[in-house]
């Protein structure tokens, strides 16, 4: 019996984790500044591509993937500071100019590094409970889902920078007349969505093919949990990865991957409909 | 009805202008008389994606919502008229394919409108969740390789696409080479003109109003949800004109003319050329489409890189269009060195500058 | 005759009660303003009426209807019309379109041009009717809105704070064009500030304070009520 629990378990904790990743650092640019980082999947690219090259190169796995991370996130900075900054006050525009960005950065690699790369392989180990086998590597991923939200728990609710940050996104020009250099928020806010980004496609590289257009992968899920979760990682993209997890486990297992997307669309677009703040408004009672 | 073709919704009136119009309609009609039937083949393979930006175009620029969907609905009546050509069998039946594959495409349009609009997603957000529901439109179509995914005898075959069936046929008549191509200029005139008289009259006054301040239309006792869903529906419907022709055209449909980087390219077309103004649109539209074909010859990625610039080079330099810009800067210094007004000149030389935040 | 009447109705924003179980009855053919200091639930209360929030409690009813439940746009077809405090104009279309948008369900081709051409000259706008809204000064843009509003021919004309933002000239000649129009049958329920704009022309006033009616009558009784002056002009001169 406890075997099937944990399956259960297990299945939940595989598409929480990536929803969360795949999201997280959407969901910070957008809670931050309002902008949605339509080269978000290129990101995610990114920290896969750089992931591989490391460990090609003899590097650990796992520092691999840590380098990618930041690797993502320093071109992130660059990116906020060449581009996206110019756009706060034209959220549409931003929007545009990051798609932009996204088909340059694809097809450029689509011309120039080809279209597949030799992948590592999934780390190996497995566990069995019952008559149930399971990959030890897909448990990491869960576990590294939970610790990104905790990091940005205590990045945002616990350091100096999380006050500030907060308090920009409340109201940036207030938080500016007070001495905040909103500036620089913006740029290290808009680093951490990306280099969670990198960490979301350094996590997941060793367990898929690389293409350079791998980041399309990834951008339904996390366009859809940002949409159910609003402005709010913690109390927003978290419930609504937990929400939409269950709908994908119970069609995954029952109808496969594809049907599984569908209706977590479907149910997205229904809650919308229902809910017009999002899932968040029920969650976070905000009186006005 | 007709002085409806002129108004504040859209530029270019008078003698002049008309006059060009029909300048250009002359070389359109009169093209296929000394080009060769390959390169015939090729523009009407090209006017083909005009009816998709105009769409958006009326969406975007004049009703304010920005959808990143359009090729959902392209997709949607591309494979219905592939699905209900073969099923329905060739002929003339395949007219009424096209017809009902762009109903389908509205009905899709409406439904999720419906969801959309009354839920009170807007700006940013109407953009994301119309791309996603493009890219699972895709992803769907690509996995439905095998024989189980068929419709009656049309199999929908995975990202090798959907083929097999008849183009557009009247009687015995294929629909096809300079027949096909002046289909096409007879098709973008009317809608050319009928979005015209649309945006000019007072439905297309509610429609920018509502882009302009929803709360203030509503407040004049307009519905505005159902002049967006109206806008809606009729910017996803010409996509799936462009979808069915598309399929038409070629016999042929693959998810990959729905998904990425398919899904950007009206987004291209229309900010690129001015999304506030039809005929900007439609120039532009043309220009870059015929210009990407030139390139795609030699390299996809390539033009496709050309395109991405392209989108970042506008919203950095004239986020209200290159070819808008230019085509009211041209109106501004014919006006201006009629009047000798050269202060309008310059105010509408400042507005090109890009807003620095 | 009551042409609005709210009966009951309270509001409530998480734990703050902006409006609590207020009665207000609007007669039709009357010019009634809804005064109050700072922070006393005008606003929210002609939201309510407005129909841009749905009370938390109690009904309101147009012409014997009951609309509670309605969508602002409902009832404007019904024969209300709003002008709001922030001037809401169609910023990048020119003057004369924005008259024309609230003009042309009522009239069309040559009337609606009169109709337009008539309301521009009394608004003081002909001259700038080729410019665009946004261009126009921030009573010029009021004017605007008003004339909006007017255009619609309602029974019942709902004004938040007109004449923020107008200079005392302007504040007087907007005075005088609600009263015309009130003189030609058309019901005003106006929330304002300025008192003298009050006096000018007002018939009956309802007092809000703390969300709740303080006080209500003609005119004369509320002007020489000192409790009200008490609340109101205490909090003003603090302010």
């Amino acid at each position: 019996m406890s075997a099937e629990v944990f399956s259960v378990f297990y299945q939940f904790a595989d598409v929480f984790a990536f929803l969360i990743l795949s999201a997280a650092g959407l969901a910070i640019v957008f809670g931050m500044m309002g902008v949605i980082n339509m080269a978000h999947g290129e990101f995610i690219m990114c920290g896969a591509y750089v992931t591989v090259g490391l460990v090609n190169l003899g590097v650990p796995l796992a520092i691999a993937q840590m380098l990618a991370a930041l690797t993502a996130g320093l071109i992130g900075v660059l990116v906020e500071f060449l581009v996206v900054r110019r756009f706060y006050k034209r959220p549409l525009d931003s929007l545009l100019a990051t798609w932009g960005l996204s088909l340059i950065v694809t097809q450029s690699m689509l011309l120039i590094v080809g279209s597949a790369v030799r992948g590592i392989g999934t780390p190996e180990g497995s566990f069995a409970i019952g008559g149930y086998s399971f990959s030890t590597y897909r448990l990491v991923l869960f576990g590294c889902a939970v610790a990104v939200l905790g990091g940005l728990y205590i990045i945002f609710m616990k350091t100096r920078f999380g006050v500030i940050a907060r308090a920009t996104m409340q109201n940036a020009a207030m938080a500016k007349a007070l001495g905040a250099r909103t500036g620089r928020i913006y740029a290290i806010s808009f680093g951490i969505g990306t280099g969670l980004a990198g960490l979301c496609g350094a996590l997941y590289a060793p367990t898929m093919t690389l293409i350079p257009t791998m980041g399309a992968t990834f951008v339904v899920e996390s366009f859809v949990t940002v949409v159910i979760g609003g402005a709010n990682v913690l109390l927003g993209t978290a419930p609504a990865a937990v929400f939409l997890a269950m709908i994908r486990m119970a069609l995954n297992a029952s109808y496969g991957q594809i049907i599984g997307q569908i209706g977590m669309l479907v149910a997205v677009i229904l809650i919308i409909r229902v809910l017009p703040e999002g899932l968040s408004s029920v969650l976070v009672r905000r009186g006005r | 009805m007709f002085k409806l073709l002129e108004g504040p919704q859209t530029l270019g009136r008078g003698k002049i202008f008309w006059s060009c119009f029909l300048a250009v309609l002359a070389g359109a009609l009169t093209y296929p008389l000394f080009a060769d039937s390959y390169d015939v083949g090729n523009f009407a393979y090209f006017l083909i994606w005009i009816f998709m930006a105009l769409g958006l175009c009326l969406m975007w620029g004049y009703g304010g919502m920005l959808s990143f969907g359009q090729t959902l609905f392209f997709g949607i009546a591309g494979y219905g008229y592939g699905v209900l050509a073969i099923n329905m069998g060739g002929g003339t039946a395949t007219i009424a394919a096209l017809v009902l594959s762009v109903v389908l495409a509205m009905l899709a349009a409406g439904i999720l409108g419906y969801f959309m609009i009354w839920g009170g997603i807007n700006g940013i957000f109407f953009g994301i969740v119309t791309l996603s529901a493009t890219l699972v439109l895709a992803f769907f179509l690509g996995q439905t390789a095998g024989p189980e995914w068929h419709i009656g005898p049309a199999r929908l075959n995975g990202f090798n696409g959907m083929k097999g069936m008849d183009p557009l046929t009247v009687g015995d008549f294929y629909i096809e080479g300079s027949a096909l191509y002046y289909t096409m200029i007879a098709l973008i005139v009317i809608v050319y003109l009928a979005l015209r008289m649309l945006v000019n009259s007072g439905i297309g006054n509610v429609i920018v109003a509502t882009r302009e301040n929803p709360q203030r239309a509503e407040m004049l006792g307009y519905d505005v949800r159902k002049y967006q869903l109206l806008t809606f529906v009729i910017g996803s419907g010409l996509a799936g004109l462009s979808g069915a022709l598309y399929t038409s055209w070629g016999q042929f449909i693959t998810p990959s003319s729905i998904g990425l980087p398919a899904a950007a390219m009206p987004i291209v077309w229309v900010a690129f050329s001015g999304r506030n103004d039809l005929t900007a649109t439609l120039v532009g539209s043309f220009l870059l489409l015929f210009g990407f074909q030139t390139i795609t010859v030699y390299s996809q990625q390539a033009a496709l890189v050309l395109m991405g610039a392209l989108l970042l080079a506008t919203v950095m330099l004239a986020p209200q269009g290159f070819v808008l810009g230019i085509g009211k800067l041209a109106a501004d210094w014919w006006g201006g060195r009629r009047r000798r007004d050269d202060g309008a000149v310059a105010e509408e030389a400042g507005r090109l500058q890009p807003e620095e935040s | 005759m009551a042409l609005v009447e709210v009966k009951g109705v309270s509001k409530r924003f998480g734990g703050l009660t902006a409006v609590s179980d207020v009665d207000l009855t609007v007669d039709a053919g009357e010019v009634h303003c809804l005064i109050g200091p700072n922070g006393a639930g005008k606003s929210t209360l002609f939201k309510l009426i407005v129909g841009l929030y749905p009370p938390t409690q109690g009904s309101i009813l147009f012409d014997t209807v009951d609309i509670t439940a309605e969508r602002p746009y409902a009832r404007v077809q019904r024969g209300m019309s709003i002008k709001m405090q922030a001037p809401s104009v169609f910023k990048e279309l020119p003057v004369r379109q924005n008259i024309q948008i609230a003009l042309q369900e009522r009239l069309s081709g040559a009337e609606r041009i009169t109709e337009e051409d008539r309301l521009l000259t009394l608004l003081n706008l002909g001259p700038d009717s080729e410019k665009l809204a946004g261009a126009l000064s921030h009573g010029q843009q009021q004017w605007l809105e008003i004339g909006m509003a007017l255009a619609l021919k309602p029974q019942l004309l709902l004004l938040d704070e007109p004449t923020a933002g107008m200079s005392p000239e302007e504040t007087f000649k907007t005075g005088e064009l609600i009263k015309s129009f009130n003189a030609e049958g058309m019901t005003v329920l106006v929330v304002e500030h300025d008192m003298a704009f009050v006096r000018q022309v007002a018939q009956r006033v309802t007092v809000l304070h703390l969300g709740k009616i303080f006080a209500r009558g003609n005119l004369e009784n509320i002007l020489q009520d000192e409790k009200v002056a008490e609340i109101y002009l205490g909090k003003t001169h603090a302010h």
